[in-house]
């Protein structure tokens, strides 16, 4: 048995002094250049603009370990991927500990304090897992290596639907290039690692504390008995370590020296971008002080030092690109370019010593590096990127602050121009007059009751689609009939009613929806009632999440959890059930920007249907190309729009009877998409609520007959 | 170098209106005011010269009427005009389109502007004539429905392009100062963003009275006006239905119309 001390390994065994001075010298310009990296990327960040996301930094800090530990972000719709990045990080990540470890002996502890600790069973134990570590890496490495070279998978495809093939940046090779580099040097330093260890247990065959111990390494010395298997004695071992041992040091030295330059520096900007992740990135847009003369991003160093945080941590994994709704239908968007386009334009203009000329910083435009105005108008603010994003990326506030200055200077469709006008003068998106509003109502056998007039439990705010579009006033009826049924004591605010301003804001035009959430909320609060209820999820989302920056504390649910709970208290009761084969379309507004992704699909259930999820359900919902605005904004003729995609995957499903959405203007680009898709007559397109109202039992038979459309 | 843009803020109907018990006009409750279209575009004609020239450019803009039409004083400044004067007295209430014209060519002698822009007509009234009596008061060459404009600050002649009857164009050159009247669609008015207006209400707009301008009240107002309003009405309609059955039953029909038409 040896002495526990001898069982370690030698560092810098048989170097000559100056060669270890050699070393130290290039380890410490490596970590110089490293260091100045750094400086120039903090530097970069320090010019954007100030962000209050520094509070409860231990919670953050708290969530963004759990993230990175479990890898949930990455394993999201790619498991294979995920599952390879967590071996490369957590070999990374054990392999850094490891030669940490040396560091802390050799250069500290030993030299200082004369405490050794690498030797006898925590060396072997070390060595053991350093050398499983090694596999991790290099098989995480291998399996991206074939993901990318034989997988072909779309996402990872760089060109860029905003640019013309011969754009100076349409197909961003420099990246494809980068990646490789740097799966190439990773295998190589891992590689070359072992190859070093099984190296020098042939040249140190002879030393009992070496060999003898060999299968705690169990990979190197299983290269090793193959190397000296193929005839390689001690002595062209030690030559050949000495070669490969400057090589493996030098190129590991570079990579850290590197980090900061190029694609790696993600291992840093990532956990930092998870770290300041806002939960309520674009539930809840930023408001802009009252004071504040300028409104949104012109120019890159408008952005946030969060935001410029934010394009850095990028890695290209393409899932936005993948989800984005703009990007399948070919539309001239995509959320992965519009943060790689900006972040190469700050990477030019904010690295250097001397800040450019405020002209020269205006993303705005139609040069190469800069934004256009038709990606930023392609945008429908569904979420689908921020959801999605691995690394916490908040692209749908950049993109509608963005959009601000372009409303502020005019650049928009003329037909967007004169709805916003519209809204403004009359309150509602339809340009009809602000008396037209509750004219749904009159076909009712009973009255509403005036919410301004006398005091209600539930303040119903109907929104813009429901009160005046005919096919969506059949639902608004049928779900005052339920909430009638039911004895819901509820009330409406009648012509005071305006659009609650949800997609005025996400079209980027602030001043209209101060306007409109301030006006909404003085007539709110001038009302009697103990809560919200609404059948639209765009203004159900802003009234929850945004009016309260206004001072408007509401409690507000979306008509499908109060059905719920009306079923539940036996205050509504079916008298039968429906046999329909049928599919749910998750609303953005509703599923992913509010997470009510279950209540519809309980009612769903509990009215007795066959409910068959779609490829693309919850958070992965495909948007219906309403949101952002979009809605006021005629698609391109030609092309398909995104709500005919959607029916498309609706029709994949054999036998479906309905299509069941539960948002009016689902309602309204359904329907229409459903025709000019070609499904007519396949499926048809329903409101929940409609479905529900078929199957409750009413107290009075009149109101069963009324505006039951059969399916 | 000035430029005057006189604007007007009209009314719209709202839905179901009603007009007033003197039958003169529509009761205002039902009215939506707003800045006159063709206003928008000589707005935008005189902005784009503005951001155009090397040399400094005022844009003023000018209207007749009470306290509520700053707002649309306000939404020209939101999108760029330096200054706005609102000419109004209780006096002037019930003017017509030439004296309008008369009141604002007082401006324009107090304002000394270069160039007069105003829209081809108003929305509303639809009377074509303020800009071209404003022309006639001023005894200032003019031009109206003007769909092409060149012109540079400070010089002395402007390239029109006028727009005819029968989808022709009329090329003519003209005297400056002038008054153009513009016709819709000569260029892309800008939005007012409501961040913008919002803004714009620290803009002062300067108010112009009677005396101001060196006008009586005998100047202005109804008496003043060469034409007055009789009568506000919806014309009857649906006089005309559809004769439907056999060719029997309609010739039947028919001699029932005729007999009761006769009074018989």
């Amino acid at each position: 048995m040896n002495e526990a001390h001898e069982i370690t390994r030698i560092l810098f065994e048989g170097f000559s002094n100056w060669s270890i001075y050699l070393f130290y010298v290039i380890g410490y310009t490596a970590i110089g250049i490293f260091i100045y990296g750094v400086y120039v990327q903090i530097r970069k960040y320090r010019r954007g603009k100030p962000d209050a996301s520094w509070g409860e930094f231990f919670a953050r800090f708290k969530d963004m370990s759990k993230t990175m530990a479990t890898h949930r972000t990455l394993k999201r719709r790619d498991k294979s991927a995920g599952r390879a990045h967590a071996l490369i990080f957590f070999g990374f990540v054990l392999l850094f500990i490891g030669t940490a470890t040396i560091t802390l002996e050799y250069d500290i502890l030993e030299p200082i304090f004369g405490i050794t600790f690498w030797y006898g069973d925590f060396y072997l134990w070390f060595s053991l897992i350093l050398d499983l570590a090694g596999v991790g890496l290099i098989g995480g490495l291998l399996y991206m290596m074939y993901r990318r070279k034989w997988l072909k998978l779309p996402k990872l495809d760089y060109a860029r639907p905003d640019r013309e093939p011969g754009d100076p940046d349409y197909d961003r090779s420099g990246y494809r290039r980068e990646d490789w580099a740097f799966l190439w040097a990773l295998i190589l330093i891992g590689f070359t690692g072992f190859l070093l260890e099984a190296a020098r247990l042939i040249w140190l065959s002879d030393t009992a504390t070496v060999w003898d111990y060999r299968w705690w390494s169990p990979i190197g010395a299983l290269m090793a008995h193959v190397m000296a298997g193929l005839g390689m004695g001690a002595e062209a071992a030690g030559n050949f370590r000495t070669g490969l041992w400057w090589f493996h040091g030098v190129l590991a030295l570079a990579f850290v020296a590197l980090i900061p330059y190029t694609k790696v520096k993600h291992i840093f900007t990532a956990s930092a971008s998870l770290m300041f992740r806002d939960p309520m990135a674009g539930k809840r847009l930023p408001s802009v002080p009252e004071d504040q003369e300028d409104i949104g991003i012109k120019t890159i160093t408008d952005l946030t030092w969060k935001q410029l945080l934010h394009l850095d941590s990028c890695t290209k994994c393409g899932r936005c690109h993948e989800a984005c709704p703009a990007t399948a239908v070919g539309a001239p968007l995509s959320p992965r370019d519009v943060i790689l386009s900006l972040r190469e334009f700050a990477n030019k203009s904010l690295q250097s010593k001397e800040l450019p000329e405020q002209a020269e910083l205006d993303v705005h435009g139609k040069d190469v590096g800069q934004v256009f105005m038709e990606t930023l108008w392609s945008c429908r603010t569904c979420m689908a990127c921020v959801e999605i994003c691995p690394v916490a990326i908040e692209h749908v506030p950049i993109i509608v602050q963005m959009r601000r200055k372009l409303v502020d200077e005019g650049n928009m469709e003329p037909i967007l121009q004169k709805t916003m006008q519209s809204i403004h003068k009359n309150g509602n998106s339809m340009n009809e007059s602000k008396r037209k509003r509750p004219r749904w109502t009159k076909e009712l056998p009973f009255t509403i009751k005036d919410a301004r007039k006398e005091p209600v439990d539930v303040m119903w705010f109907v929104g813009d689609y429901a009160s005046f579009d005919p096919r969506n006033q059949v639902v608004t009826r049928s779900f005052a009939k339920l909430m009638k049924q039911a004895g819901v004591d509820f009330g409406l605010l009648y012509e005071a009613e305006m659009n609650a301003g949800n997609d005025v804001r996400r079209v980027g035009e602030e001043g209209l929806y101060e306007f409109l959430a301030n006006a909404n909320i003085s007539t709110l609060e001038k009302c009697d009632f103990n809560s919200i209820v609404t059948t639209d999820p765009h203004s159900f989302n802003t009234i929850r999440n945004e009016y309260p920056d206004f001072g408007g504390e509401f409690e507000i649910q979306h008509y499908t959890t109060l059905l719920k709970q009306l079923f539940e208290q036996g205050k509504l009761k079916l008298n039968k059930k429906l046999d329909y084969r049928v599919t749910f379309h998750d609303p953005c507004h509703l599923g992913r920007y509010n997470k009510g992704y279950d209540a519809p699909r309980e009612l769903i259930k509990l009215l007795g249907c066959e409910l068959i999820e779609m490829d693309r359900n919850r958070d992965n919902s495909f948007c219906c190309g309403a949101g952002g605005g979009r809605i006021w904004i005629p698609d391109p003729v030609g092309i398909e729009k995104p709500s005919e995609n959607r029916m498309r995957e609706a029709a994949e499903i054999e036998e479906l009877d309905v299509f069941i959405v539960s948002c009016p203007k689902d309602l309204t680009m359904f329907e229409d998409a459903l025709k000019t898709a070609g499904y007519e007559g396949k499926f048809v397109v329903k409101e929940l609520i409609e479905l529900v109202n078929e199957c409750v039992e009413f107290d009075e038979s009149e109101v069963i007959d009324a505006d039951v459309v059969s399916a | 170098m000035k430029i005057l843009v006189a604007v007007k803020e009209v009314a719209a109907l709202d839905e179901d209106f009603e007009i007033r018990d003197d039958q003169l006009d529509v009761d205002e409750d039902f009215l939506l005011y707003d800045l006159n279209e063709w206003d928008d575009f000589s707005l935008e004609e005189a902005m784009v010269i503005k951001e155009s020239s090397d040399t400094e450019v005022e844009v003023v803009v000018v209207s007749v009427g009470p306290e509520r039409v700053d707002d649309v004083l306000r939404k020209c400044l939101a999108k760029g005009a330096d200054r706005a004067i609102r000419v109004w007295d209780d006096a002037m209430e019930g003017s017509d389109s030439v004296t309008i014209g008369r009141i604002l060519s007082a401006v324009v002698e107090k304002e000394k502007p270069d160039m007069v822009f105003a829209g081809v007509q108003s929305s509303d009234d639809a009377a074509g004539s303020t800009g071209i009596s404003l022309a006639a008061s001023l005894n200032w060459p003019h031009a109206a429905v003007v769909a092409g404009l060149e012109y540079k600050p400070g010089s002395n002649k402007a390239k029109i392009t006028r727009e005819l009857e029968g989808g022709l164009s009329q090329e003519v050159e003209i005297d400056c100062p002038s008054v153009l009247t513009i016709q819709l669609g000569i260029n892309t008015p800008r939005y007012a963003s409501l961040r913008g207006i919002k803004q714009a209400a620290a803009k002062p707009v300067d108010e112009i009275s009677l005396s101001d301008l060196g006008l009586s009240d005998s100047d202005v107002g109804v008496d003043a006006a060469l034409s007055r309003v009789r009568r506000m009405y919806i014309p009857e309609k649906g006089m005309a239905s559809m004769i439907e059955g056999t060719p029997s039953e309609q010739a039947a029909k028919l001699a029932e119309i005729i007999r009761e038409f006769k009074g018989e």
